[in-house]
């Protein structure tokens, strides 16, 4: 006991591992009791086995499996948030006296700049004595930064041919690492998920009966009766907590695989949870296989940095792709790029420095005391301290194929089309999948990856995301259905977080990801509610004037539906700002990449229209159906305490001092502290103007019109008002359609009929997939089919033919040659015995009289041989 | 002529009897009858023991516990196959042995 507090005090890392087994070790119970529970079934007569049996449940099974999974993921987010405040804390120090040391640096500058003569001397005395103990207060901070929020340890050793050296090869390895992003991904996939399954112990009450009628399936006899699966659902809930949660701890991109997989699994056991029905179990598939695509180029990517860089941990690979900051000697000129050119094999292979060069500098393992010179020395096969180089297009590759990952979990352009089918599994479901977790994951590692993704890689995401957020904003319009909205929402707001990404926007579009987490929760468990209360209903078309009947879902609701399109002051209104504002920045530094600003821009205003006319739709104007009116009902407690915690957090969890101020939110300037510095280098200045030129490496200074992040600073306002005007016109135009009713959107849909059925259809995505791909593979199965039935079976049955006729010979042969033996052998008895059966007459006297006669034959027989021998 | 009684004498009665049951159990039809021949046969066996007990000392102790068993021997069988005949007698409701045919091939 004192050892585990010991291992806390000392590492408080490990509450956040503490915090990922916690669902697991939920899972694994779960599991076990349903085992137990399987098998003691069989011997529930006797006395021992009924025990045991009521034990691990009995007939009637209770809410046990929803506590203790509500339970565990509650204490993960106990320990989540212990960790998170002593992380900040210990952050919030060191930033204290970095900012001290730094003031003090610039006035001994400033004095060492103005001084003369010795007081000159004087000052550049302390001002490098202050430097050093600037560096050496930042190198303990690492130091401990390392020892107390990470660890890792091996699990597999690959080792090549020939060396039996335990600690030399390649190694995947398990481990964790936080960082401010991290631990605040933990806080909030901890929090939201508990909610979750609060509210998942109402919304699910129905699988608490032994016998469950799904009205959606049709059987010979009527709706579908099965046994109901509560325990199930939590137990599928666990696994995906801690899936999720090992994801984010993870400090190598092996061991986010695993989890990623992991995640996959789980998405399509909850979205497939009602199987019996067909649209659910192909939504299911199709949820799956979508993903196995991304994932295809996710694994491709694993290869190429394996082979490359033969580490999958994240530091070790920025470390090595990426140039580092400052040597011993001061600052690198080309610090945090990319370093390109070209190699020259005479020789041993010299590396040149080129701007556009077709090769990239892999930088060593154990970083040397100082980087200059131009051309290097490099290795194909690189000892720890040597330079090594790989083609450029091979990172490009690798940054592309993770990203191709990202897009199937995070439903992107052109893998979008699984989320909304996706609706399909229980409300709770969706909003675990949408909101905290599964679509999370996407971009999570996209924002991980970042130092990983070269320019050309960074404008694809980018625009997959102006793209993404834009189609699925306008298919978002025309849904009735009210999760399928939400659904489109989902895509859509991923594409902004992608977007932010792709455009230099890291914080921006991580920030976007925590808000977009708490508000999508919220409207998603808000659609359930409704769901719950107006009796499975999901069709906006039979609901409306809700409002008095369900005034917490409503007005919690009101709060998700004003954050997602902007408001001031809540907050999607700080992150979606700040997206805004560094498209904008991208976009005054490259302006033929003009739409990466237009959709977003464009899109806010279509997201404030069609989330209005949500709201608007199902709680205000008249009622549209009545029976579905006169049944709604308000839900229990369990759904709406979480309801109005998310919506508490959906206004207030953005804020910053002052509030007004868009660019002061305290979660942002929390993600920021994660922030990468190849961000900086890509999209900034990173200012060193201080440290004299000693590098040789080709210089790119960012001047200050090719800065998009001070740019976006800059125009922050002007891009949020921008927006926030766009937002105001589609809340108007929603008030004036389906509020006070003053346009008829059925004449709106009788104008544009064909845009309506395009949008209906989805761009007709699932068409054209179904044109490209689902049926060419249906026609080349049935090829494969006519060849399996023909020649495959042809083959197989002249076989079988042959193996017949053999057979039939094999049968002559058996009957007659050697059943013929046999039987002769039978027979020749048989006759034997019936001749000799005729001596045994049966007559007692006959057989005294052979006797007696035997008797004396015998007699005679002796006498003789006696005689012979005695005359002998 | 030595008209005096020897070892011959007795053997050839032993004979005599011995020809006279075995005829007697062959030639009679019925059970009782074969019984007396079973007795006959038995009895010329007891008298060619006791003549060797008598004539050769070697045998003296021998010859005669064998008569004595013979005798008890006799009387056993002749329970049991009394108790045999009694039952055939229920199954057939005659003693007749030819009347037992089941054995006959």
């Amino acid at each position: 006991m004192m050892n585990l507090l010991e291992l806390f005090g000392e590492h408080p890392g490990w509450y956040f591992v503490a915090a990922t087994l916690v669902p697991l070790f939920s899972f694994v119970l779960i599991l076990l009791a349903s085992a137990m529970w399987c098998a003691t079934r069989p011997f529930r007569d006797t006395p021992a086995g009924a025990a045991l049996f009521n034990l691990f449940g009995g007939e009637e099974r209770g809410r046990t499996p929803a506590y203790i999974a509500t339970g565990a993921i509650a204490l993960a987010f106990v320990f989540s948030l212990i960790g998170f405040i002593l992380f900040t804390a210990q952050q919030s120090q060191f930033e204290t006296e970095i900012t001290k040391h730094e003031r003090t640096l610039y006035e001994l500058r400033t004095k060492a700049a103005t001084a003369q003569g010795e007081d000159k001397e004087k000052a550049e005395e302390s001002l490098e004595a202050e430097e050093h103990q600037l560096e050496q207060k930042e190198k303990r901070w690492a130091d401990a930064r390392e020892k107390m929020w990470q660890g890792h340890l091996d699990w597999l050793r690959i080792r090549p041919a020939g060396i039996s050296d335990p600690d030399n090869g390649t190694v995947l390895q398990l481990g964790f690492k936080i960082d401010s992003l991290s631990a605040l991904m933990f806080v909030m996939v901890t929090f939201i998920a508990t909610l979750i399954h609060l509210f998942s112990i109402g919304y699910m009450s129905d699988e608490l009966q032994p016998e469950v009628e799904d009205h959606q399936v049709h059987t010979a006899y009527g709706h579908l009766q099965r046994r109901g699966r509560f325990g199930r659902f939590f137990m599928y809930l666990s696994l995906f907590c801690f899936s999720m949660l090992n994801l984010v701890l993870a400090d190598n991109l092996f061991q986010v695989f695993l989890s990623w997989e992991l995640v996959g699994i789980c998405s399509y056991l909850l979205v497939g949870f009602y199987f019996e029905r067909q649209s659910a179990s192909n939504a299911a598939n199709k949820a799956f296989i979508t993903n196995r695509i991304g994932d295809a180029g996710f694994i491709l990517g694993l290869l190429i940095l394996w082979t490359n860089l033969g580490t999958f941990n994240f530091d070790q690979i920025f470390q090595r792709v990426r140039a580092p900051l400052t040597d011993a000697h001061g600052s690198v000129n080309m610090a945090g790029r990319f370093v390109r050119g070209e190699v020259a094999q005479e020789g041993s292979p010299k590396f040149t420095t080129q701007e556009h060069g077709a090769q990239i500098l892999i930088f060593p393992r154990k970083p040397p005391e100082h980087y200059h010179a131009l051309v290097k020395n490099v290795a194909q096969d690189p000892k720890p301290d040597q330079h090594s180089w790989m083609p450029y297009w091979m990172l490009v590759a690798a940054g592309l194929g993770i990203f191709l990952g990202c897009v199937g979990k995070s439903a992107q352009f052109p893998l979008q089309v699984w989320l909304p089918d996706a609706m399909e599994g229980p409300t709770p479901v969706s909003a675990l999948i949408h909101a905290a977790t599964m679509v999370a994951a996407g971009v999570y590692l996209v924002g991980r990856c970042y130092p990983l993704f070269t320019y050309e890689a960074l404008l694809v995401i980018a625009y997959t995301g102006g793209i993404t957020l834009f189609v699925a904003a306008t298919i978002a319009i025309v849904m009735t259905d009210i999760k399928k909205v939400l659904a489109y929402s989902t895509v859509s707001q991923l594409g902004y977080m992608m977007l932010a990404l792709g455009v230099g926007g890291w914080v921006a579009g991580l920030f976007h990801l925590m808000t977009h987490a708490f508000f999508k929760a919220l409207l998603f468990l808000g659609s359930g509610s409704v769901i719950y209360g107006c009796h499975h209903e999901q069709d906006m078309l039979k609901m409306g004037g809700l409002y008095p009947k369900m005034k917490i879902t409503a007005l919690t609701m009101l709060t998700g539906v004003l954050a997602i399109a902007g408001i001031p002051l809540f907050t999607g209104w700080y992150s979606k700002d700040a997206i805004l504002a560094q498209a904008l920045g991208f976009v005054y530094v490259h302006p033929q990449h003009l739409f990466l600003f237009l959709l977003p821009l464009v899109t806010a205003g279509i997201t404030a229209f069609y989330m209005s006319r949500l709201w608007l739709m199902t709680f205000t104007g008249k009622p549209r159906d009545e029976h579905v009116y006169e049944h709604a009902h308000e839900s229990p407690w369990t759904m709406t305490v979480p309801l109005i915690a998310l919506a508490v957090c959906s206004v207030c969890v953005a804020w910053g001092w002052p509030i007004y101020d868009a660019e002061s939110s305290w979660l942002e300037s929390n993600v920021h502290h994660a922030q990468h510095h190849a961000v900086l280098a890509d999209f900034g200045n990173i200012d060193y103007s201080v440290s004299e030129d000693h590098g040789e490496y080709w210089t790119v200074a960012k001047k200050a019109e090719e800065n998009e992040r001070l740019y976006a600073h800059h125009n922050h306002h002007l891009a949020g008002n921008l927006a926030l005007g766009l937002v105001a016109i589609g809340i108007v135009f929603a008030g004036l359609i389906y509020w006070k009713r003053v346009l008829d959107p059925a004449e709106a849909k009788e104008q544009f009929p064909g845009l309506h059925a395009f949008l209906m259809d989805k761009w007709r995505f699932d068409w054209l997939y179904s044109v490209i791909v689902v049926r060419p593979a249906l026609v080349v199965g049935h090829w494969f089919a006519w060849f399996d039935l023909h020649v495959i079976d042809g083959i197989i049955h002249l076989v079988a033919r042959i193996s017949v006729l053999v057979s039939k010979w094999d049968g002559v042969f058996d009957n007659n040659v050697v059943d013929g033996l046999v039987n002769l052998v039978g027979n020749v008895t048989y006759d034997v015995g019936a001749r000799l059966r005729n001596v045994q007459t049966g007559f007692l006297r006959s057989y005294v009289l052979f006797l007696v006669l035997a008797a004396a034959g015998i007699f005679m027989v002796l006498a003789y041989f006696v005689r012979m021998a005695t005359a002998g | 002529m030595n008209l005096a009684v020897g070892l011959n004498h007795f053997l050839l009665l032993g004979a005599l009897l011995f020809v006279c049951g075995a005829v007697c159990m062959a030639t009679k039809r019925n059970a009782i009858g074969i019984l007396m021949g079973v007795e006959l046969v038995l009895n010329a066996a007891t008298i060619n023991f006791v003549a060797f007990a008598y004539y050769n000392p070697i045998f003296q102790v021998e010859g005669q516990i064998f008569a004595l068993f013979v005798i008890v021997l006799a009387a056993a069988e002749a329970a049991i196959a009394l108790a045999i005949v009694l039952n055939f007698y229920n199954n057939h409701m005659t003693v007749d042995v030819d009347t037992a045919e089941e054995l006959k091939g």
